[in-house]
């Protein structure tokens, strides 16, 4: 396989993951809520995660992010995670996609 | 993790007390409902009706608000609340009152109980006012949202104030009161100044959260908000000086057409919902259909009383019941179980979440006894709507029962979410 394959697997691994996390509210996963903008990978033990909160005042935006780290790195061991928080742009329903519509309805 | 900005929620200790003490004043409440239910059949300006008022607006819903606002302060505001440490001692100094309060009306003491009473639960509401208004001082973004609760705080001190002259004047009687307007002055305020007005601010912000759906009207609110503060400007300057008939009459349409554009809001975010609705969205949903009822007493009232045109019988106990009962409360009953679980489950399982599987909030408690709940309570409200109608102390009899059966559902689910232990995790 080559390098451009191996790291493009390992992000659709990396996401698959993070399906794991629900988020408490809607009791839908994270990446299905298109909470997460971006994953990156180099390709050796590091992953850098781009997202966002529903609202910067989310109540729960710390246990979200510490659950992200600790998942990832739960699942890849040995791996180092940053979790890059932003609010721009601001999160929309129109970002939650056509499976995580199907969840909430 | 720069720009991150989530540890603004305010401890448990803070909001916890508010839900708990709320609580028990609906079930106080709503055994004062039963024992006096015959009541309802007359006027209502009767010291256990006045008691049964306000254990309602101060212990219930004013109580069961300001701890949500607390909560809710960085989701609207976004940003802190101002002190805590302030929160907490509001908390005893206003519970203090409002049972001081309860206990006087009950009583009959109204020359030396209900003016001292007043004067403690002004004093809370200055220190409420001070940590909400030093809050969104701190806060980057106003929107209408948080000028929708900032102008609520602002009508709040104007109720309590009113209702200081209302209580000393028990004492010293100097107001030449003949038709209670003083008195519905002070009702006034409270019902859409403060409770009206914060339930909309907060709500604008929650509603479209819990349902998922934005890219709303903001000018629907801008509208209300305008409509909804000179309709009462306009009701209470006229109820003061004037007593205007017509005024009176365009004071209420004024505010009702707040309400419509207010309420086009709601409709179209549960339009644009992403999500279905449970049971405490069903609750709130209801609340906001039902609060056409009061309008349309309100203005029913005003052609009653200033018009002398006759329609329906004992119309101002049924408006304050509408307003009481099948808005506010069915709505309160409904946001109880949006923010309770949430709180109690960031408190039990944020040390857990990544690390084990753990419930979501809404297994904390029983949803089929909400779902029933919300059933009884409505039997209640349609009950006892009938009963004022017809003077029928039979039909309020019997209706006050099932409100006592609603508040006994409550409280089962409410302390079984605030006593909810985190379950020891089975082994694979």
């Amino acid at each position: 396989m080559s390098d451009y394959k191996k790291i493009a697997e390992k992000r659709k691994e990396i996401a698959a993951t993070l399906r794991t996390i629900i988020d408490p509210e809607v009791e839908v996963n994270i990446v299905d809520l298109g909470l997460i903008y971006n994953i990156d990978y180099d390709g050796d033990k590091r992953v850098n995660i781009d997202m966002t909160l529903s609202t910067p005042a989310c109540p729960i935006g710390d246990t979200i992010i510490m659950n992200v780290m600790e998942t990832v790195m739960g699942a890849f061991p040995g791996f180092e995670v940053d979790v890059n928080l932003t609010f721009e742009p601001r999160w929309k329903p129109e970002m939650v996609s056509e499976e995580g519509k199907k969840l909430l309805a | 993790m720069e720009g991150l900005s989530t540890d603004k929620a305010p401890s448990l200790s803070v909001v916890l007390p508010h839900f708990v003490f709320a609580g028990i004043a609906f079930m106080v409440l709503s055994v004062m409902v039963v024992l006096s239910s015959g009541l309802f059949s007359n006027h209502f300006y009767q010291p256990k009706l006045l008691a049964i008022t306000h254990v309602f607006v101060l212990g219930w819903a004013s109580m069961i608000i300001i701890g949500s606002l607390y909560q809710l302060i960085p989701v609207v505001f976004e940003t802190a609340l101002f002190s805590e440490r302030l929160a907490k001692f509001n908390f005893w100094f206003f519970a203090f009152g409002v049972i001081y309060f309860t206990y006087s009306f009950w009583m009959g003491n109204l020359v030396n109980g209900v003016p001292w009473a007043s004067i403690f639960t002004f004093t809370s509401f200055i220190l409420f006012g001070i940590n909400v208004i030093m809050s969104t001082k701190k806060a980057e973004k106003k929107t209408f949202s948080s000028k929708f609760v900032i102008a609520s705080i602002w009508w709040l001190m104007a109720t309590a104030i009113q209702g200081i002259v209302l209580a000393f004047n028990y004492k010293y009687q100097y107001l030449n009161d003949s038709d209670f307007k003083f008195l519905r002055i002070h009702a006034h305020f409270g019902f859409v100044g403060w409770f009206l007005l914060l339930i909309m601010g907060v709500a604008s912000v929650l509603v479209p959260m819990f349902l998922v759906s934005h890219q709303l009207d903001e000018n629907k609110l801008k509208r209300a908000y305008y409509s909804v503060n000179m309709g009462l400007l306009l009701l209470s300057l006229n109820w003061y000086f004037f007593s205007n008939a017509f005024a009176t009459l365009a004071a209420w349409v004024i505010i009702m057409l707040g309400i419509v554009f207010y309420l086009s809001f709601i409709y179209d975010s549960y339009k644009k919902k992403l999500r279905k609705l449970d049971v405490g969205m069903k609750h709130s949903l209801t609340a906001f259909a039902i609060i056409v009822l009061p309008v349309v007493l309100a203005l029913l009232a005003s052609l009653q009383h200033d018009f002398s045109i006759i329609i329906i019988k004992n119309v101002a106990l049924l408006y304050g019941f509408s307003i009481f009962f099948g808005f506010m409360t069915t709505l309160i009953l409904g946001q109880t179980y949006k923010t309770l679980p949430f709180i109690i489950w960031l408190d039990r399982y944020t040390q857990y979440i990544g690390k084990r599987k753990v419930p979501m909030p809404r297994e904390i408690y029983n949803e089929t006894i909400a779902d029933t709940q919300l059933y009884v309570y409505l039997i209640f409200v349609i009950l006892f709507f009938i009963g004022i109608i017809l003077s029928n102390t039979l039909v309020l009899k019997v209706g006050s029962l099932f409100l006592l059966l609603t508040a006994i559902l409550y409280n089962i689910n409410v302390f079984k979410i605030v006593f909810h232990k985190v379950k020891p995790e089975k082994s694979e």
